[in-house]
């Protein structure tokens, strides 16, 4: 039982899994937060369903963060920084990595918020007139999401590349 | 629960996690005693950066929330408008601080 555990933990700790699950989730974080959007907008699902769909986007930025966290912490960099560093592309860890790694940080609290305006009900939402306000704030999150998902694939290739070139 | 209320504590707290992010991740930049601090906090400073920020927002959003102030619909809707416009803020500040960074800057 005890080796089983220890597989597991190993498969867990591993690079491409860490990098799979940082991503997969951050892709249904931006989904969940896309499809409340749509939900807003053609005032579509019921209050419990945006409860969940708000919720699930919540949850799947917090698992990427901490699959994405730990890599960068265990793996990033020793393995990858110094790769892009000594690149012809350094710019892709200067701007693009450093800018990633902070902004990811907005998103769980912008995230949360939404969560907690979608307890309101529709009637509160009308009275409230805070319509408008939520779709920006679901767009702003899966925008932020997208934004970050592009610098990591350019960040992936730099090191693709970097190691090649 | 006072739903409206729990949104503005939550909005106030991700707004001041927003600055907090932004701030702490140039002033480290800028000053090597406060990154080797942040290193030295937990082992890494995006670690330590994450972390604080977490305990920034849970802290702020429980305190906002118990304190007894009178809240308005249109706090609300200002509090939520100045969320959205402070992660669009701290967005642009912290890519460009970077790339200035990078080009040596500052």
């Amino acid at each position: 039982m005890y080796n089983y555990f220890m597989d597991l933990v190993a498969i867990l700790q591993s690079k491409p899994l860490l990098v799979g699950l940082h991503l997969g989730f951050a892709i249904l974080g931006i989904d969940a937060f896309l499809w409340l959007l749509g939900q807003l907008k053609d005032n579509g699902g019921s209050p419990k369903s945006r409860i969940a769909t708000a919720l699930v986007g919540v949850v799947a930025f917090i698992v990427s963060w901490l699959a994405g966290g730990y890599y960068y912490v265990v793996y990033y960099g020793t393995l990858v920084r110094p790769v892009i560093k000594s690149s012809t592309a350094p710019w892709v860890h200067n701007i693009i990595m450093e800018t990633k790694e902070h902004i990811f940080l907005f998103i769980v609290p912008l995230a949360m918020t939404v969560l907690f305006i979608t307890l309101l009900s529709e009637e509160e939402m009308e009275r409230l007139k805070l319509h408008r306000l939520t779709l920006w704030l679901s767009g702003t999150i899966a925008l932020l999401g997208l934004l970050i998902g592009a610098m990591g694939f350019t960040i992936s290739a730099a090191a693709r590349w970097g190691a090649i070139i | 629960m006072n739903k409206p209320k729990l949104i503005i504590s939550s909005a106030y707290a991700a707004t001041v996690t927003v600055i907090f992010v932004v701030v702490i991740t140039i002033w480290a930049e800028l000053s090597v005693p406060l990154k080797d601090w942040l290193k030295n906090f937990s082992g890494h400073h995006w670690t330590s950066k994450s972390l604080l920020s977490v305990l920034m927002f849970a802290a702020a959003t429980l305190i906002l929330y118990v304190l007894p102030y009178q809240h308005s619909d249109d706090r609300l809707r200002k509090t939520l408008g100045l969320l959205l416009m402070f992660a669009i803020l701290g967005t642009i500040i912290t890519t460009l601080f970077f790339t200035g960074h990078h080009f040596r800057l500052f």
